[in-house]
């Protein structure tokens, strides 16, 4: 390999076939006079532009498209030189770090040699011992192409905002089920927005037995075994539900929050008393028709009750896994929109009260999907307020444009399956800790299972895993129509 | 230090019955090869200049054209062409290299035999022995008028390639049309008489016909190019030049027409073997018309032996390649003292 131009902070590399060298590894440029060496990542293979090249390509079709038979005789065997020519490939590369007295620095304002310096692969246990990646806490993510394994600190995934995203069938999930299993491993405390309900099953294994996470995984299920008493509830949740969820006006929201205060005064906060109170509340008719239509939908989503003994599992979850780690898993398969919101409203008010009373030292979030049952002005609040009170939140969607701007800006980690979809790459694109070169070149060649690692996690060295197999029971297949036959 | 030997066996590919062929000449290219090479720590020319030596002012075309009609008679239509080219400088000479191709068509089918490239390393101390060894290998003689200069031999020695892949193919076709790029003029230094006779008679011998298309002519009428020179007729045509002099020794072994074969402006200078009657002259290109793709009024197997012996970049970087890493030759790059000179008015010494 030689180095041959570089322009910005892209260096290009003369490669030959002799010399292996695919998207997502790094090479080292060293030159020895100036005791510095560049780290630099390829982030796309092209034909070199040797001249010539057209000229020869032409002429063995000048017959209508058909190559002409003919014999070459060639006793200097010149031939396998022409073809070592012709097939030089130039790889664009990223320059990723510099190294200079053993030490990183991400200084890229010198220029090698081009004559003397020697470039050469670098391995990734090389790279990841000189980023110095893995720490105290670590966590297999998988295997790099070279075939050594990827470690990264579950403390780099402390604090942090992570978003895992491929388009389907990727293995999106399964990614986000390694790290959070990793992570109760580490006695954190976790909780899962799942969607399709595929992690209530981590508890066993693919052969159906328990597993060391079986005690450690509590599945809520809404209305079943979580719900949300009436009279522990703070009317602020309430509200958030009712004008976000329910989307209750404002005038109706003022008269509810007085029937509320009515009820609690006089200590009749049950779900019989509210529906009377409204009944019989001196109000506008409207108002009236407003209130009621949203206790219906509040009393029909059976996720409230007047039990406070039937309401206790979700606070004694948590409480458990923070003692040994753990995640509670909301299981909101079976759970309608409107149900979902309340559900997530609740909740996430429900944590921050936890953490910001101290009963709880900090959560990790797992959202799938979380356009699905998050609203709006929750986004921000995410990344921005909840992460002071300790809950630390990776999104997972196949749908990348269902994520603000704002929040790929503010993205610690990101890990990035396959996407082929040029809007879809442009939006990820759009994440502070990476280039857009880097995603839209490596991410659109990911095979399945296969993905791109970013961030923190890595120390912005972006790196490309097949993320590790997990001995669980899966619960996210597509159930299909023509299985049997296939 | 041992020669490898390299058996070459080209012959024996081709589709038509041939006689015993004399392979001594590439065996001796290749030998030359190396051994020009492994003894020592751009541009494309090309062959087949008309020589000057004739007088033209006695020309004359005949008003009459011999009109044309494409004969379908399935006939072998065969060409060749070489190319040379020179790919680098040495301390103490020059490096060239040189391929030949036979390019043939028969039922419908375009087929070729390439030879080479072969790589020699000629300097002012070799080049005499190089071209004296090759010419006996072919010609069978040592006698040499002139020893050519270093930048004449590139020419030389891809002229020798050619005459001998020219005899190949006269004597292994029967009741072909053979195409050669250039003239049937002899008595040069690289074209004997005696040799451009005895390939005549033996393509004769076989039934051949040779037709050899001139890309470039001087010779002129009324002060004209006579490619350029229409006459109110349809294409395809030939009009015959007659009356040119050539001094001695200087032969013009076929008789020199204008061949204008299409309907687009090109016609090119055609030569047909003298010996043959006017009918089989015009018989012969009437075959050609019948059996080949005819462009701008140039037959396609001549064109295709030319493309395919042409030296293209990518090749003279693997040459380049293949002699530092094979035989460990240093390349000089030597400035080019009109750019260094006069930036970017100094044409390069290449263009001058």
């Amino acid at each position: 390999m030689k180095l041959y131009k570089k322009e910005g902070n892209i260096i290009q590399i003369l490669s030959f076939p002799s010399e292996t060298t695919e998207k997502g590894d790094y090479l080292l440029i060293e030159d020895t006079d100036a005791q510095k060496a560049l780290i630099v990542q390829v982030i796309d293979t092209q034909f070199a532009s040797i001249p010539g090249i057209l000229e020869e390509l032409l002429r063995s079709l000048p017959d209508g498209g058909q190559p002409i038979q003919g014999e070459d005789l060639d006793p200097l065997e010149i031939a396998p030189h022409i073809t070592y020519i012709q097939d030089a490939s130039l790889l664009i590369c990223k320059i990723r770090a510099t190294i200079e007295n053993n030490s990183l620095n991400p200084s890229t304002s010198w220029l090698p040699s081009r004559s003397q310096s020697t470039v050469r692969k670098l391995s990734i246990p090389a790279l990841t011992k000189l980023a110095k990646t893995d720490g105290k806490l670590p966590i297999q993510l998988g295997a790099t192409k070279d075939a050594s394994l990827l470690t990264i600190d579950a403390s780099s995934l402390d604090g942090r905002l992570n978003i895992i995203t491929g388009k389907k069938e990727t293995g999106k999930s399964h990614l986000s089920k390694l790290l959070m299993l990793n992570l109760i491993t580490y006695k954190a405390t976790v909780v899962v927005f799942d969607l399709n309900g595929e992690y209530q099953s981590l508890g066993y294994t693919s052969d159906g037995k328990r597993n060391a996470y079986h005690d450690k995984i509590h599945v809520l299920t809404p209305s079943q075994n979580f719900k949300a008493a009436l009279k522990q509830l703070n009317l602020h949740v309430l509200l958030e539900i009712l004008t976000h969820a329910l989307h209750l006006p404002g005038t109706s929201a003022r008269e509810f929050r007085r029937i509320w205060r009515s009820l609690k005064e006089r200590d009749m906060l049950n779900l019989h008393e509210l529906g009377e109170a409204i009944r019989n509340w001196h109000c506008n008719q409207h108002v009236r028709d407003a209130l009621f239509s949203r206790y219906h939908a509040l009393v029909n989503s059976g996720f409230f009750t007047d039990s406070i003994s039937e309401a206790t599992l979700l606070e004694e979850s948590l409480l458990k896994a923070k003692q040994q780690g753990g995640a509670i898993i909301i299981n909101l398969r079976n759970t309608s929109p409107i149900d979902r919101q309340i559900v997530v409203e609740y909740l996430l008010a429900k944590l921050v009260g936890l953490l910001t009373s101290d009963r709880l030292k900090a959560i990790f979030l797992f959202a799938e999907e979380a356009h699905l049952y998050l609203r709006e002005t929750y986004w921000d609040d995410i990344v921005t307020r909840m992460r002071h009170f300790g809950i630390f939140t990776t999104f997972v969607t196949n749908q990348p444009d269902t994520i603000r701007e704002n929040i790929y800006r503010q993205a610690d980690n990101i890990f990035l399956f396959n996407f082929t979809n040029e809007h879809d790459l442009e939006v990820v694109s759009r994440a502070a800790r990476v280039d857009a070169e880097t995603v839209k070149s490596i991410a659109r060649d990911l095979p399945p299972h296969h993905c791109l690692t970013l961030g923190k996690v890595v120390r912005d060295f972006p790196m490309v895993i097949k993320v590790k197999a997990l001995d669980v029971k899966t619960m996210g297949e597509t159930r299909l129509f023509f299985k049997d036959v296939n | 230090m041992v020669i490898q030997q390299h058996t070459i066996t080209t012959t024996q590919k081709y589709n038509f019955p041939h006689p015993t062929i004399d392979t001594t000449l590439p065996q001796r290219l290749i030998q030359l090869s190396l051994q020009t090479l492994t003894h020592t720590p751009s541009i494309s020319m090309q062959l087949n200049q008309q020589p000057c030596n004739i007088e033209s002012h006695s020309l004359q075309l005949k008003p009459q054209p011999i009109l044309l009609k494409p004969k379908h008679t399935p006939t072998i239509v065969a060409a060749v062409d070489t190319s040379n080219i020179k790919i680098g400088e040495t301390a103490t000479g020059i490096l060239i290299a040189i391929r030949g191709a036979n390019i043939w068509k028969q039922n419908h089918i375009y087929r070729y035999i390439r030879l080479g490239p072969f790589i020699f390393h000629t300097t002012e101390e070799n080049k005499k022995q190089l071209y004296t060894t090759l010419q006996k290998a072919y010609l069978n003689t040592t006698h040499m008028q002139t020893t050519p200069t270093l930048q004449q031999m590139p020419n030389r020695i891809a002229n020798l390639l050619e005459k001998w892949l020219q005899t190949m193919l006269t004597k292994t076709i029967n009741n072909g049309l053979i195409l050669f790029d250039g003239s049937l003029t002899s008595g040069t230094p690289d074209t004997p008489t005696l040799h451009m006779r005895e390939t005549l008679q033996t393509a004769r011998k076989h039934n051949n016909t040779i037709l050899a298309f001139s890309k470039m002519t001087n010779l002129r009428f009324n002060g004209h190019l006579i490619t350029d020179i229409y006459p109110k007729h349809t294409p395809p045509y030939l009009i015959e030049a007659i009356g040119l002099k050539p001094k001695p020794p200087i032969t013009l072994c076929g008789d020199i027409y204008v061949a204008r074969l299409t309907k687009s402006n090109c016609a090119f200078r055609l030569d047909i073997d003298k010996e043959l009657s006017p009918q089989q002259k015009t018989e012969a290109v009437e075959k050609l018309l019948g059996n080949d793709i005819i462009t701008q009024s140039y037959p396609e197997t001549l064109r295709l032996a030319h493309i395919l012996c042409t030296f293209t970049a990518n090749e003279v970087i693997a040459m380049q390649h293949y002699i530092q890493r094979k035989h460990r030759l240093r390349l000089i790059n030597r400035p080019d003292m009109h750019k260094l000179l006069f930036g970017p008015f100094g044409k390069g010494e290449t263009n001058q």
